[in-house]
């Protein structure tokens, strides 16, 4: 079957989100048209984007597509290049499968912003943002990726500060803004560290085939400068610890469908530039390296998990969640670092397949998991779990979604976030036999802190799905809730089926991970990983562990009838009576006496309380007995360490500079002449 | 065919019918060592029994989450059953998963139970999920390290039988110290998994001392019947893992009729010794506070990264 | 001595001194103070067991034997006892909160494990029957310093100089052929006898003066 090439594919996707970006704002005037025009050619490029992503990745090893040119080059050094890479061509997948799904449930989603805000103008951001992001992905030249990279910065702002009347939607802004500008400053910098090692003469040595070649060309020193700039730029991004303050601040106040595509993509272009920089480009790693991003890595993902299950906003819960998982992944690229490192590139192949594999099981089920928040915001308009209650029996689709999200994000069997910690699991394991030095004890510990991050996710999901959805409603816009358009409950489906297949098949989609690995570490996937004809996940070596979520889910049902047999002999007469909860005597359960999201976090809370710092405060008014009270006021808080350990102190350091910096600027002419005069002076002394 | 219909068939029976026997020996021996006369030995069947004839009264704010949960609990139960080598080496399932899978099976019972906990809004159910999921997940460390080290002496595979066979050879070799750690790390989680004393009272009545009881106060009838038997089941999983993992003396390594026999008696021989310790820690300790408990789980995790040190501390 | 049955007292050597670190890592955590000297009796109990065996696979040793027995007799029944009469009498069988938590200093004690790891490296190549416990040794002995320094009991402190002792022995009888010379051990036993028993004398006149173990309040006696 003769197929499109992917770069036509990818041609089209390309012009389709131009064409939604203009054809948005002309329509703005006409919400429901601008509604139906933006996010439907949105859909069609994803669509288009699907295709090219999978072309390019079956369509046999190499180096993919050809280049091509978006816009002929007028400035030297600036070759606008698009290329689909194998790399490129994963990343563009995990962007179009979220564009479909979100465009579809944008369609209902954004009628809840009809007379109140500009539609069109949400609708052109969007595709201006899925625009840039595809071209962060597929951009061939350093300067081209740097302009893609900052407008995606700037369309994501505008996205996140879009309810603009709110002051936290303002402040928001104003932070991601702000940290994602020192991350490209970062960024600029290592490109340019990068350039002067190319030679730094022709106009192709921003190119991404010139870096490529560049390996073992850099000095250690201007190596490891680089990377510690990439780490920091693409770590902001990211959103690791401690460069994450930016992420449970920014996300909860965007609007759902972006939220989805913050969480799921956009931090993913971090995980895409630490990819291409230090797998493609950098060669052979030194050791510490690795160690100190899968340092970061299990930090990360400790940190996020613990902070999230403090929190009882549901969209901020799920921001904390996006962290760990940032972090998991990262653990997956540190191993792959390491294994690098010590010469291992079959171990190399499995952490990185299990890293990659993370980002899109991510991206799937995070998105899932904010679109269900979104439908639940919209139905409740309320964040704030200790408000809800009962709600699966007001949306009950919306409940199944999010529950198939919550089981896959705590990587429970058989879904998809199983498959991809297993991975890492495996990856973790091997990794204790590579090397003779203490170095080693790593890979064991870093393994028993995903465990804990794994069970701490999944009381983190009891709680965010328990509270959110069932019992009683706890305040009267629960208890009139209604389900969601038709066009959410479709994203949200198309997300669900997803995080199903990839859960159940996971030997079909490591398939694709073939260019891939072939290109960056020169190594094709390794033949024990798919087992007994594509049932079984194997491992790189013969008689290693092996795992089948489709077979587990097989037997599950086959194990079904057992129960039912049990009915058949013991219980055919057995009646099943309504009744009331048991309440111990008193007059009957009210929402009160149910259980809160703050009190079920709380033996979390006392355990960490060295991290936490838990405060509390209790004010009672009284007239003639303390026990009588009138009023009782209750505050509870953790202490956010970072913003008050970390950053305030920079932020007040930096004032105080700027404030002694400030005598410069005298006001007198003379002295402004003066500071030009010296600058003179030391130019000229520098020249000899 | 990757696997045996009969194996799976007769494991399955096989976790079915010693589940509740050896819960009630250990009720019943914990009994006699506290002076009392104590239950039947065989109680447990009569209780599943009586529990599976009982007409049903389900709370009026539960939701379907609240019926489906012991079918899950059980069938996920019986999978991570069925994984572990018991009378042979090799586990009917062994090629869908090992340890990993099991753990994360167990995991998935958890988590719906759990929910089942909350959902009829009742608060002793919510107190209970969330008692439970906090320590599942202060033990969670522990475990994996403990995994780890036994996967680490079996060629890093995480493979049940691997280890088994791993395990297997001159008898000395159990007095390695990595096996001693990491099985006294592994009992300590066993007990913190199965809700025994010092980490949860399974005979309290008292609602505030509960943890895995009240989650599934608001079962009753067959959906109690295949909660209590799925806690069982558990048990015995976990019991099973740890003798044959740790003590692989006897185990059939063909499919003779013979050596499985042999190897049935062993097992079972094992099982009851386990049982044995398990009553005696029980008995001899009092229940710790809730916040006393990570303590001890942090201590199973230190004697964890023991064993995993012990790997290479005495080459 | 066949190879097996070598390996087997090897493994049974590696078996009991982790058994002691073990035990260690329990008295750094223990509250009641009787139970840490009964920990430290079976500690004891454990050393000379790794004695007897050291004695047992060097064509019969006398002198470690007698090693063996002195440890036995002394450390496993005579001292503990002592220090048992000692806390009866003070009826004081409770620590005071310690400078770090229990997780904490579990944690660090872990850590200890490893630098006497790395310590001892060097030196495992030798062939010795029970080389691989100088890393044991050295753990005991910071662990030991660590406990010192961490509670405020006197009793403990004098536990835990003890212990600090039991770890150099360890060292000390598994690591040299045939064990060190018997006037060297006796002269070192004897040494701890009487260290315990002054101290013992010592414990029972604090408190008279300050009505508690607590070693802080010994600064009151600056002027």
């Amino acid at each position: 079957m003769n197929l499109p090439s992917p770069t036509l594919f990818l041609q089209l996707a390309l012009c389709a989100y131009g064409f939604g970006v203009v054809a948005s704002l002309l329509a703005m005037r006409w919400e429901k048209f601008a509604n139906g025009i933006g996010f439907g050619s949105a859909t069609v490029a994803a669509v288009f984007g699907i295709g090219a992503a999978l072309t390019g990745l079956t369509s046999g090893p190499g180096n993919g597509g050809e280049s091509f040119a978006l816009w002929p080059s007028l400035i030297p050094y600036l070759q606008l290049t698009v290329k689909l890479d194998p790399l490129g061509a994963f990343f563009v997948l995990i962007v179009s499968v979220l564009a479909l799904a979100l465009s579809i449930y944008s369609f209902g989603y954004v009628r809840g912003f009809y007379g109140r805000k500009n539609v069109g103008v949400l609708a052109a951001f969007y595709n201006a943002l899925l625009l840039a992001t595809t071209l962060v992905f597929t951009a061939s030249n350093a300067f081209f990726f740097l302009i893609a990279w900052e407008i995606m910065a700037l369309t994501a702002y505008c996205l996140v500060s879009f309810e603009h009347e709110k002051p936290e939607a303002r402040n928001a802004g104003v932070l991601y803004f702000i940290m994602s500008h020192v991350g490209t400053g970062c960024l600029i910098l290592g490109f340019l560290l990068l350039f002067q090692a190319a030679g730094g003469q022709a106009p192709g040595d921003y190119g991404f085939e010139t870096f490529r070649t560049l390996g073992d060309k850099l000095s250690p020193g201007r190596r490891d400068a680089a990377f510690l700039l990439f780490l920091f730029g693409f770590g902001i991004k990211a959103g690791i610890v401690p460069l994450h303050i930016w992420l449970p601040v920014a996300h909860p106040v965007a609007p759902s469908n972006i939220s989805a595509l913050l969480s799921g993509v956009l931090i993913k272009t971090g995980i895409y530039g630490l990819t291409r920089v230090l797998f493609d480009f950098m060669g052979t790693p030194p050791n510490w390296w690795g160690v100190t991003v899968l340092t970061i890595g299990t930090i990360s993902a400790v940190l996020g998990v613990l902070y999230a299950l403090m929190e009882h906003d549901l969209k901020r819960l799920l921001a904390y969640h996006s962290i760990e998982n940032i972090g998991i992944i990262l653990m997956g690229l540190g191993a792959a670092l390491m294994f690098l490192h010590t010469h291992h590139p079959v171990l190399a192949t499995l952490a990185l397949i299990a890293g990659l594999y993370h980002t899109m099981n991510h991206a799937i089920f995070k998105a899932l998991l904010f679109l269900g928040a979104g439908a639940v915001l919209h139905a409740t308009h309320t964040r704030n779990m200790e408000e809800m209650g009962g709600l699966i029996k007001r949306m009950p689709t919306t409940a199944f979604c999010f529950l198939v999200g919550a089981v896959a994000i705590s990587a429970l069997p058989p879904l998809n976030g199983f498959v991809s910690e297993w991975l890492t699991y495996q990856a973790l394991l091997q990794g204790f036999g590579t090397t003779d030095s203490l170095v080693r004890l790593m890979f064991p510990l870093s393994g028993a802190m995903l465990a804990l991050t794994g069970a701490l996710a999944a009381a983190c999901f009891v709680k965010a799905f328990g509270i959110t959805f069932l019992a009683q409603p706890r305040s009267d816009h629960a208890a009139q809730a209604h389900e969601v358009a038709p066009t959410m409950l479709a994203g949200m489906g198309l997300l669900t089926a997803a995080c199903i297949f990839l859960g159940l098949f996971p030997t079909l989609f490591l398939k694709l991970f073939n260019p891939l690995t072939v290109q960056l570490l020169g190594q094709p996937l390794p033949g024990f990983l798919s087992e007994a004809d594509g049932w079984v996940l194997g491992n790189t070596q013969e008689m290693g562990g092996t795992v089948s979520t489709l077979g587990i889910a097989l037997m599950g049902i086959c194990l079904l009838p057992v129960p039912l047999v049990l009915w058949l002999f013991f219980g055919r007469q057995t009646k099943v009576r309504i009744g009331p909860t048991w309440d111990c005597g008193l007059k009957g359960l009210t929402p009160q006496m149910e259980y809160t999201a703050t009190g079920f976090s709380k033996p979390i809370r006392m355990i960490f309380k060295a991290l936490f710092l838990p405060r509390r405060e209790v004010q009672r008014e009284y007239d003639y007995s303390p026990y009588f009270a009138k009023n009782l006021h209750f505050e509870s808080h953790i202490e956010e360490a970072f913003v008050t350990r970390l950053y305030r102190p920079l932020n007040r350091g930096i004032l105080r500079f700027s404030r002694r910096m400030r005598g410069l600027q005298a006001g007198s002419i003379q002295a402004y002449l003066i500071y030009i005069f010296i600058t003179l002076l030391l130019l000229l002394m520098f020249a000899l | 065919m990757m696997f045996s219909v009969l194996a799976i068939l007769l494991q399955t029976a096989l976790l079915l019918a010693l589940a509740p026997l050896v819960s009630g020996c250990i009720k019943n021996w914990k009994a006699k060592l506290q002076n009392r006369r104590g239950p039947r030995v065989w109680q447990p069947y009569f209780d599943l029994a009586k529990f599976l004839r009982k007409d049903m009264v389900i709370s009026e704010h539960a939701s379907w989450i609240f019926r489906v949960v012991p079918y899950v609990l059980f069938i996920s139960t019986l999978l991570a059953g069925l994984m572990v080598p018991m009378v042979s080496v090799s586990a009917p399932l062994s090629l869908f998963g090992g340890a990993l899978a099991f753990v994360g099976l167990l995991a998935l019972g958890r988590f719906f139970l759990a929910l089942g906990g909350l959902d009829p809004a009742s608060a002793f159910g919510g107190m209970g999920s969330s008692r439970e999921m906090t320590i599942a997940a202060v033990a969670e460390p522990a475990l994996m390290l403990a995994i780890f080290t036994v996967a680490i002496a079996a060629h890093k595979s995480t493979n049940l039988s691997q280890m088994l066979i791993a395990a297997q050879g001159p008898t000395w070799k159990l007095l390695n110290p990595a096996h001693v750690l990491a099985f006294a790390a592994l009992f300590i989680v066993l007990l913190a998994e199965t809700g025994r004393i010092p980490i949860d009272n399974p005979a309290t009545h008292l609602e505030l001392t509960m943890i895995h009881e009240a989650m599934i106060l608001e079962y009753s009838g067959r959906y109690l019947a295949l909660v209590e038997w799925s806690a069982s089941v558990k048990q015995l999983v976990l019991m099973a893992l740890l003798a044959n993992i740790f003590f692989p003396i006897g185990i059939a390594t063909d499919s003779s009729a013979a050596s499985l026999g042999l190897s049935l008696g062993w097992f079972l021989a094992k099982l009851l010794a386990l049982a044995g310790a398990v009553v005696l820690v029980e008995t001899t300790n009092a229940k710790l506070r809730l916040f006393r408990v990570p303590d001890l789980l942090s201590a199973a995790f230190i004697l964890a990264t023991l064993a995993l040190l012990s790997t290479f501390l005495f080459q | 001595m066949n190879s097996s049955e070598s390996e087997l007292a090897s493994q049974l050597i590696t078996l009991l001194a982790a058994g002691m670190l073990v035990i260690q890592l329990l008295m750094v955590v223990q509250r009641m103070l009787l139970t840490s000297i009964r920990l430290f009796a079976l500690q004891s109990l454990m050393l000379a067991g790794i004695a007897a065996i050291v004695a047992f696979f060097h064509d019969n040793a006398i002198h470690v034997y007698w090693v063996a027995g002195l440890t036995l007799i002394g450390k496993v029944f005579f001292l503990p006892w002592l220090l048992n009469r000692l806390v009866r009498r003070i009826q004081i069988d409770q620590e005071i909160a310690p400078l770090l938590n229990s997780t904490a200093s579990m944690l660090l004690c872990g850590g200890f494990t490893l630098l006497g790891y790395i310590v001892a490296r060097p030196f495992t190549s030798l062939e010795r029957l029970g080389n691989n416990t100088l890393a044991i040794a050295i753990t005991l002995l910071l662990t030991g310093f660590f406990l010192m320094f961490n509670r405020r009991k006197a009793i403990t402190q004098v536990l835990a100089l003890l212990t600090v002792e039991n770890g150099v022995m360890l060292s000390a009888v598994a690591l040299t052929s045939y064990g060190m010379p018997l006037v060297v051990e006796l002269g070192i036993f004897f040494d701890v006898m009487v260290a315990v028993m002054v101290l013992g004398i010592l414990v029972y006149r604090i408190r008279e003066t300050f009505s508690s173990m607590d070693v802080s309040k010994l600064s009151q006696l600056k002027g």
